[in-house]
């Protein structure tokens, strides 16, 4: 399966726009899946205006520590990264489910094998099948619960569930930031998608998201948003630099916005408008790439 | 001290626009300001300052990467199956563990039979402070480590570094990332209050519903703010309904307005490059409704709009199923 993932550093610049019109532009071609790896704020189903459906639990493993094989010997506090085991010096120990990142180093390293797998619900993954207008795709979205730190395996297991698909092109939204969220999203992808806004600001977070690409040995192409609301040149620098390459610019235009307020996606909404034209050479361009 | 987090869920609504514009209207009215740019993975407070130059920039370690030493791997592939973050992987012929996903956690290690596998402290970031910005109040910055984890403990330490700057009667404003997760939590644990920012979307409203539950958890009061409400003023009376349902207080609204992205690119302030401007009027309107209302009414204000309820977050627990034993999970 072929993988694209959009994504650009700065918020609100328009990556959950271009990822949900490119996909089901793409759709007019090829089987897609599209994954919202946003689980913080994800919002690819409210610009599809669908109910998410299919919900099944992302689980990671909590130590539960059973006292009658517990030596006390604090073993497991000592090699829990994130503070989440308490061993009080000759006491059983005892753990904090919140704190608790489910990476099992206690489970692996207690010398008597007193912990047993348990587990927190840290969110939940969906699965909905979205039409529109002629098009089908399948979304899979990750929403991790409020209230919950542990970010990467909600969007680790969400990846999954959308790998699972196997279709011809995976198509990944992913979070704003430049973090290890934003890196386990598109890690593993053929192309990314980082889509800006000529802004110092969409410039600056721009350039993180472009150096990540490169580290992780990702090719780039890079959407200008918004074209219009500010000088573009130091956006055309930023990927010049970085060898990355300009695939489209999208102008500012109200009709976006309307589109967005609808839960109409604009390629839908408004055929003919340029963006939407835009959007349905990029989603072509894609199905024949990857 | 007051701590106040400006939050909002869903990225580009105008955090650090409003954040920035605030720090400068309290300063100019005399308060003693400390402005914190708590996203680290995006950071952009100081673009809107027009700020290019920092007095200190310190790295701050936090945390470890595993490393495989290859005269002692047998390839055996343990460390892969382990990793709960899906760190190490096989590449040309070898167990590779990425520096970039690598949380640290140190769980290979704890299984390589060849004990081939150690530990070495990474640097978090970079925590950047201006001690003196153009209208006197300090701005403490961060800069996460390219596509790394920590950066909820970077955000404390941004936080930290604030605090250490501020006087006893400061007034502390936290612009926070886009998101609930790691980096949202940091910023609002320990906040007195939180301003809230939406626009009048549907996506831009779900991602506040969620961003104001996580206030709840740590029981703080919450204010609104609707910016570029004009967009969508139907939409925008909903989520102005919202704010009255939940007792948030609802501070103004800020029209659309071009003139706010031409001031970032002028890198200037909004109220300093179109001071005219009905955007920048509404920034300085709603600055002057802060002041009044919340800062000068602080004791009152803040147990008015205290939520009614302390919702703490409560973890969902899924006992091992063959667990019999009493064990007390708190």
């Amino acid at each position: 399966m072929g993988c694209v993932a959009v994504t650009g550093g700065k918020g609100g610049t328009g990556k959950s726009t271009v990822a949900v019109n490119v996909a089901l532009a793409a759709a007019e071609y090829r089987d897609i899946v599209l994954a919202d790896l946003d689980v913080e704020a994800p919002n690819d189903h409210i610009l599809l205006n669908a109910e998410l459906e299919g919900r099944e639990e992302i689980r990671i493993m909590i130590p539960f520590i059973d006292y009658s094989k517990c030596v006390k010997c604090g073993t497991c506090a000592k090699v829990c990264d994130t503070g989440a085991i308490l061993a009080p010096k000759g006491r059983y120990p005892f753990t904090l489910p919140r704190l608790c990142s489910g990476c099992r180093a206690c489970y692996f390293a207690c010398p008597t094998k007193a912990i047993a797998e348990g587990f927190k619900v840290i969110g939940y993954s969906y699965r909905t099948e979205i039409t529109s207008g002629s098009k089908s795709l399948t979304l899979i979205t990750g929403v991790l619960r409020e209230g919950e730190e542990h970010v990467t395996p909600a969007v680790l297991a969400t990846k999954d569930r959308a790998l699972r698909e196997s279709r011809d092109l995976l198509v990944i939204d992913t979070a704003a930031g430049s973090g290890n969220t934003v890196t386990a999203s598109i890690d593993g992808s053929d192309l990314i998608i980082a889509v800006t806004e000529p802004t110092p600001l969409g410039v600056h977070d721009l350039e993180l998201v472009l150096e990540l690409a490169s580290r992780l040995g990702i090719e780039a192409l890079v959407v200008i948003n918004k074209v219009g609301i500010g000088p573009k040149e130091k956006v055309v620098d930023i990927v010049v630099r970085h060898g990355a390459k300009i695939i489209a610019e999208v102008p500012y235009s109200k009709d976006i916005v309307k589109s967005y307020v609808k839960g109409v996606p604009i390629i839908e909404a408004d055929p003919s408008n340029t963006i939407a034209s835009k959007f349905r050479e990029l989603g072509k361009y894609l199905s024949e790439v990857v | 001290m007051i701590e106040v987090a400006v939050a909002s869920g869903k990225g580009g609504v105008g955090k650090s626009t409003v954040a920035a514009s605030l720090a400068i209207h309290l300063s100019k009215q005399g308060y003693s300001v400390v402005l914190a740019d708590a996203d680290a993975e995006a950071p952009n407070a100081h673009l809107v300052l027009g700020i290019n130059s920092w007095n200190e920039v310190r790295s701050y370690s936090e945390g470890y990467i595993a490393r495989i030493d290859y005269s002692e791997c047998t390839g055996c592939g343990r460390c892969a199956e382990v990793c709960a973050f899906k760190a190490v992987k096989y590449v040309g012929g070898r167990y590779v563990i990425s520096e970039l996903t690598c949380e640290g956690c140190l769980t290979c290690s704890l299984v390589c039979p060849e004990s081939a596998i150690s530990r070495t402290r990474v640097v978090a970031g970079e925590v950047k402070v201006v001690r003196r910005t153009r209208w006197g109040f300090p701005l403490v910055s961060s800069l996460l480590t390219l596509g790394r984890p920590n950066s909820g403990k970077l955000v404390t330490e941004v936080k930290n570094t604030a605090r250490n700057l501020a006087a006893d009667d400061s007034i502390i404003i936290i612009d926070s990332a886009a998101g609930i997760g790691c980096q949202v939590i940091a910023s609002l644990a320990g906040a007195h209050m939180a301003v809230l920012i939406a626009e009048p979307t549907p996506a831009s409203f779900s991602d506040l519903k969620r961003v104001h539950a996580v206030a709840k958890h740590f029981g703080i009061p919450s204010a609104l703010i609707v910016n570029k409400s004009d967009i969508n003023p139907d939409y925008t009376e909903v989520i102005i309904e919202y704010a009255k349902k939940e007792k948030i207080d609802f501070l103004g609204t800020i029209p659309y307005d071009e003139d706010i992205p031409k001031s970032l690119s002028l890198l200037k302030p909004p109220t300093e490059a179109f001071p005219q401007s009905p955007a920048s009027k509404a920034l300085r309107n709603i600055a002057g409704v802060f002041e009044e209302r919340v800062l000068r009414n602080w004791s009152k204000w803040r147990y008015e709009f205290k939520p009614p309820e302390a919702r703490p977050y409560v973890p969902i627990i899924i006992k091992p199923s063959e667990y019999s034993i009493s064990g007390e999970v708190k």
